[in-house]
């Protein structure tokens, strides 16, 4: 099928972790965006590329109601979607699908960032502040590997990149308006009921890419809107079962995996960051990594 | 379970495969059977570090009664109980009696 049509725009082999992909559009000007967008995930081609890695393709396809459907492989992801949602709903089916394809690895649900090559992994549930408190960071000069799904490479014990956008919810665009999408941007995001911006990262924007390094720091994020604003020391226990609690596949990985999580909780200076204030939630973790901001966070 | 388990010739022996780490004074057991991440608290932890198969459950008493002596009069019951729940939890069985299986239908049931 994706032979017999004439896409308007197809994007470069990208990789998320493990997983392959490529996304083709029938819309030039969406596909341009959305090759933006996902640009810092393009596969450099450098790892070796095993069987099981096949190139999956994305469709986005414009139907008769002026609205998209976006398939993976031929089969239908969801029907009837607007731009912003398309975009949104590509990038949840990717990170998916880096989760299921990547098991070799030990998945965090968390975000990652490097500063001088030191690893700062931020895990958290869903409403924690985890991709806020990320964003907050890269805006503020540390390099980025993931809001989202953060892999520990076992044989390294090391923090790959996985540089998907960042995906904002909409309580946290007041606290990082410079990350609102570009004003170029005619895809939905910047209006006003957006329920999330993508935030592309990597060349061409403000927020650097990290490299694969080893964790040094692990901070827990609490959003505690109305509280106060620090940091405080996690037991080795604490942070031991806070990685354990977001650990996506540790059931896959047992033992490896449990000593994996034991040596990060007695390796890395671990700490719980309640926050209701970004800008003092990033100036304290500046000033424990010790990393001279780039911007004002 | 047996209601007696343990008893002071029992020979409790962690399962084969859990995987430990020690955390501050605390130990995590991991039980890739049962698919368990487990906290054992110090005193838990003492208990399970001597569940070799070949220490009798009086033995284990005895010997932390020894480090503890504090604590000598409730060390009986504690170790029990702590033996039990492991044995509930299947991270402990009974090697009394057997020649290096643990014992069917004892602890883990």
């Amino acid at each position: 099928m994706l032979r017999d049509r004439a896409w308007a725009h197809c994007t470069p082999n990208l990789r998320a972790l493990s997983y392959r992909f490529a996304v083709c559009c029938d819309d030039g000007a969406l596909g341009r965006h959305i090759e933006a967008l996902l640009y810092a995930m393009c596969d450099s081609g450098d790892e070796e590329i095993a069987a099981s890695d096949a190139l999956h393709r994305y469709t986005l396809i414009s139907v008769a109601s002026g609205t998209l459907d976006l398939a993976r492989d031929g089969e239908l992801v969801r029907a009837g979607l607007t731009c912003a949602d398309a975009i949104g709903w590509l990038v949840w089916d990717v990170n998916r699908a880096a989760a299921e394809t990547s098991g070799q690895h030990l998945l965090f649900h968390a975000g990652g960032l490097e500063a001088a090559g030191r690893g700062v992994l931020v895990p958290g549930p869903s409403g924690s502040g985890k991709s806020t408190l990320t964003a907050g960071l890269a805006r503020a000069g540390f390099a980025y590997l993931s809001d989202e799904l953060v892999a520990f490479e076992l044989a390294t014990s090391r923090l790959l990149s996985y540089p998907k956008p960042i995906t904002l919810k909409a309580g946290s665009f007041a606290a990082l308006p410079e990350l609102e999408p570009l004003a170029d941007d005619d895809f939905g995001s910047r209006n006003p009921a957006a329920r999330e911006w993508q935030v592309p990262v990597g060349a061409s924007t403000a927020l650097a890419l990290g490299t694969p390094c080893e964790a040094a720091f692990i901070i827990v994020p609490r959003y505690d809107p109305g509280g106060t604003t620090s940091l405080s020391t996690l037991t080795e226990t604490e942070a031991f079962f806070t990685l354990a609690l977001n650990a996506v596949n540790l059931i896959s990985h047992q033992t490896a995996g449990t000593e994996a999580l034991g040596q990060l909780a007695a390796r890395c200076e671990c700490l719980r960051l309640c926050f209701s204030d970004l800008e003092e939630a990033c100036r304290l973790v500046v000033d424990l990594v010790g990393v001279p901001a780039a911007q004002t966070c | 379970m047996d209601s007696q388990w343990p008893t002071a010739d029992s020979r409790p022996v962690s399962r084969l495969g859990a995987s430990t780490v020690e955390l501050d004074d605390n130990v995590a057991v991991y039980d890739d059977v049962g698919q368990l991440l487990i906290l054992l608290n110090s005193s838990a932890a003492s208990v399970w570090a001597l569940c070799d198969g070949s220490t009798t459950a009086q033995a284990i008493v005895e010997a932390l009664a020894a480090a503890h002596p504090d604590h000598a009069d409730v060390i009986g019951e504690d170790v029990r109980q702590t033996l039990r729940k492991l044995a509930e939890l299947g991270l402990v069985s009974d090697m009394t009696g057997t020649d290096g299986a643990a014992a069917p239908g004892v602890a883990g049931s």
